[in-house]
């Protein structure tokens, strides 16, 4: 067909800046067409999904909960992709954080004091650094593409997982279900509302944030990880190393990958259980993306993600959407994203259909 | 009084009424609110299908009396938490928590809302509010395993589960058991793939086992994906699991084990809404019509239809238990002394494999 994409000269900032918003209100209008088409609902099931998780009071601190690990990885995420390091397994990363985080936890059970959280966040923070070193290490040494390795390290991690709550780990009153014992008292993160499952891992991911933005806009390490993302060459020619950037990016990311994982198995989970993967290391890809790959764009982002998780299971109890249409709407977001970011870069430009060249 | 049409639709209406006069007295003010909540879709055509056609047998028995809400696809873990709230706070009086990873949040959920009645399928935890309710299942495989004996022609049977759980082992054991009885060298190899439904895991599982010699494969996830592979490699047979999938392996499935939950669903509902409802415990079978025996396959003969026939009837009226020793454990020690039937106690927290069956990874 006779139409070509042609590289803007300067894309519009406001623009880069006013899709995201673009491609949720797209969206909303679309999922209302589409969801009416076929039979349902369509204006409440947008009500529902996208309105009603904000305008509940009481549904406020399932989002602070389920939005809490989007934002933490989706900030190491966006550190990473800014740096153009394609670490795709944060869900591994996270699932490792995790285990390190409840080998503390049963290692120490019986025992109390202040000192054993801490001591689990910090072992989630390492565990979630040394399984995203390996990526690392690969390919700095071997050349070995990223995006594969980290991907396939997740699968291996559940397979830990399962390994793990089977038998050695396994709870002794536990009905011979494959999982660990639930966490001393000491063990497990408190809730900062009484009243609420609001725990400590809200405020926390907040915090990461502002101090990533923080970092990444007013140190150099920030600055290196921008220029290494945009403009390689002259990176090279300031002094920065490719493979330095390389191993900070992948060890942020995997760290605060990790540092989800332990908050989320000592916060709502309690124990390790086989169900402990839930693809928020995959979600945040898509929240890192829609965040503009800026720490406080992701905060924005992993609420906006949270609302069509909550949302979704509202619309299912009241107007009973299926299930599979929260993954539409998360899909549909993704895709819009993606579309109106190439719009903003590219135009559409008609071409003239040239006679075939040659023939006379 | 004089009769004219509308006193008489009226009078009509109050008859129709009289079969629930039970919950009459209610249906003339709010309905009872009844939500379930189920691990899987309820297009898996297996457990979650059963759970749900449950629901809309208790619909159509109370009508206007109920309302039911279902959430499919649900984790099992905090997400599940955030479900039940949300469907209490939705003003379900009654819930089904219908899968055994969602018992940890059936507890917790339940303390936080003391006037709803929760029901947990196939778990073990109980509160003054939170009821269990379970099938026997193991009673469906014994008529499996006799068919099972009869049918393979290379002994190798195996059983696609999802968890080393007591429910699970069970049915191993009792697919194993009644296989032996006819063949005494029939094995059974068991495979966990740690997920109740993921057709790819279910069907990979399938063609590796059937790879290894395996020619009638039982399963204990949610779906007909492993049939519809022994259907594809025209293996002896393999069995339906909660409900009827002949339609996905017509000439493979040799019989199904339908779960019927229906009657269970409506005697609770019945019971929260006359304010009888206990927090309760109950486990039943073939006898109740909980678990029933679906149609035989084309392959099954009528000799071995009769003889899987003497196994249902004799769950049934109480003169078979496939749980009878002696019974040997898969090391070769006696676990089940000769004419000693395993108590429910022993059953319900079973973590070891009979004679037969392979030892898994």
């Amino acid at each position: 067909m006779p139409f070509r994409l042609e590289k803007r000269p300067e894309p519009s900032r406001l623009m880069q800046y006013l899709t995201p918003a673009a491609a949720v209100a797209l969206t909303m209008v679309v999922g209302a067409i589409i969801f009416s088409l076929i039979g349902y609902d369509g204006m409440g099931a947008v009500r529902e999904i996208f309105l009603t998780p904000l305008t509940n009071a009481y549904k406020w601190q399932d989002l602070g909960v389920k939005a809490a690990p989007l934002i933490i990885i989706g900030v190491g995420l966006s550190i990473a992709y800014r740096a153009n390091v394609w670490n795709i397994g944060a869900e591994g990363q996270y699932v490792v954080g995790g285990l390190a985080g409840t080998w503390v936890a049963l290692a120490t059970y019986g025992m109390s004091g202040p000192w054993i959280l801490p001591l689990m966040v910090l072992a989630g923070v390492v565990g979630g650094m040394l399984y995203a070193a390996i990526p690392a290490l690969l390919r700095t040494r071997l050349n070995v593409n990223e995006i594969l390795t980290s991907l396939m390290l997740t699968y291996a991690s559940v397979q830990l997982i399962y390994y793990l709550i089977r038998a050695p780990w396994k709870d002794p009153m536990g009905m011979g279900f494959p999982q660990t014992r639930m966490f001393a008292e000491a063990a497990r993160l408190p809730t900062i509302i009484p009243g609420t499952i609001v725990h400590l891992g809200v405020p926390i991911a907040l915090l990461v944030a502002l101090v990533a933005w923080f970092i990444m806009s007013r140190s150099v390490f920030g600055y290196q990880m921008r220029v290494v993302g945009t403009a390689p060459h002259a990176a090279r020619y300031g002094g920065f190393s490719e493979n330095r950037t390389i191993w900070l990016a992948m060890l942020v990311s995997g760290g605060l990958a990790g540092l989800a994982g332990v908050l989320e198995v000592a916060g709502p989970f309690q124990r390790m259980v086989p169900g402990f993967p839930t693809n928020y290391g995959f979600t945040a890809i898509i929240v890192a993306f829609l965040g503009r790959l800026n720490p406080l764009g992701v905060v924005f982002a992993g609420i906006v993600m949270a609302i069509t998780f909550v949302g979704g299971e509202v619309a299912q109890t009241t107007i009973g959407l299926p299930n599979a249409a929260t993954g539409i709407f998360q899909a549909m977001v993704l895709f819009f994203l993606l579309g109106g970011d190439l719009l903003v870069r590219y135009r559409l430009r008609r071409v003239a259909s040239t006679p075939a060249t040659g023939a006379a | 009084m004089t009769l004219n049409r509308r006193t008489i639709l009226k009078a009509g209406a109050a008859a129709a009424a009289l079969p629930l006069l039970g919950s009459r007295a209610f249906a003339q003010g709010e309905p009872l609110k009844v939500g379930f909540i189920y691990v899987g879709t309820i297009n898996d055509n297996g457990y979650n299908y059963a759970h749900n056609q449950g629901r809309i047998y208790l619909q159509e028995q109370l009508g206007d009396a109920v309302e039911t809400t279902y959430v499919e696809n649900v984790p099992e873990g905090p997400d599940c938490e955030r479900v039940l709230r949300e469907l209490a706070q939705q003003g379900n009086k009654l819930i089904f928590a219908t899968s055994f990873g969602f018992g940890d949040s059936v507890i917790k959920v339940a303390q936080q809302f003391p006037d709803v009645k929760f029901e947990h399928a196939t778990g073990y935890m109980k509160a003054d509010n939170v009821g269990l309710y379970n099938a026997r299942f193991y009673e469906g495989r014994a008529v499996c395993g006799t068919i099972a004996g009869h049918l393979s022609k290379t002994g190798k049977l195996a059983y696609i589960g999802s968890f080393p759980i007591p429910e699970v082992v069970m049915g191993i054991n009792a697919l194993a058991l009644s296989a032996r009885k006819v063949n005494p060298n029939a094995t059974v190899k068991p495979v966990y793939i740690s997920t109740w439904n993921d057709p790819a895991k279910e069907a990979d599982a399938a063609r590796a086992l059937i790879d290894q010699g395996v020619d009638v494969i039982a399963q204990h996830t949610d779906g007909p994906a492993a049939l519809q592979v022994a259907q594809e490699r025209g293996i002896v047979g393999g069995f339906g699991q909660g409900a009827d999938m002949s339609a996905f392996a017509p000439e493979t499935q040799l019989t199904s084990i339908i779960d019927h939950w229906g009657p269970h669903y409506l005697a609770s509902a019945k019971a929260v809404i006359d304010g009888t409802w206990v927090a309760g415990d109950t486990w039943e079978g073939l006898k109740e019509d909980v678990v029933q025996i679906g149609p035989y396959g084309p392959k099954v003969t009528e000799e071995v239809k009769a003889a899987a026939e003497a196994v249902r009837l004799g769950q049934i009226d109480g003169s078979f238990h496939i749980f009878t020793g002696p019974i040997k454990d898969n090391t070769g020690a006696e676990r089940v002394a000769a004419g000693v039937v395993m108590t429910d106690a022993e059953l319900l927290s079973m973590d070891w494999y009979v004679e037969g069956v392979e030892q898994p990874a």
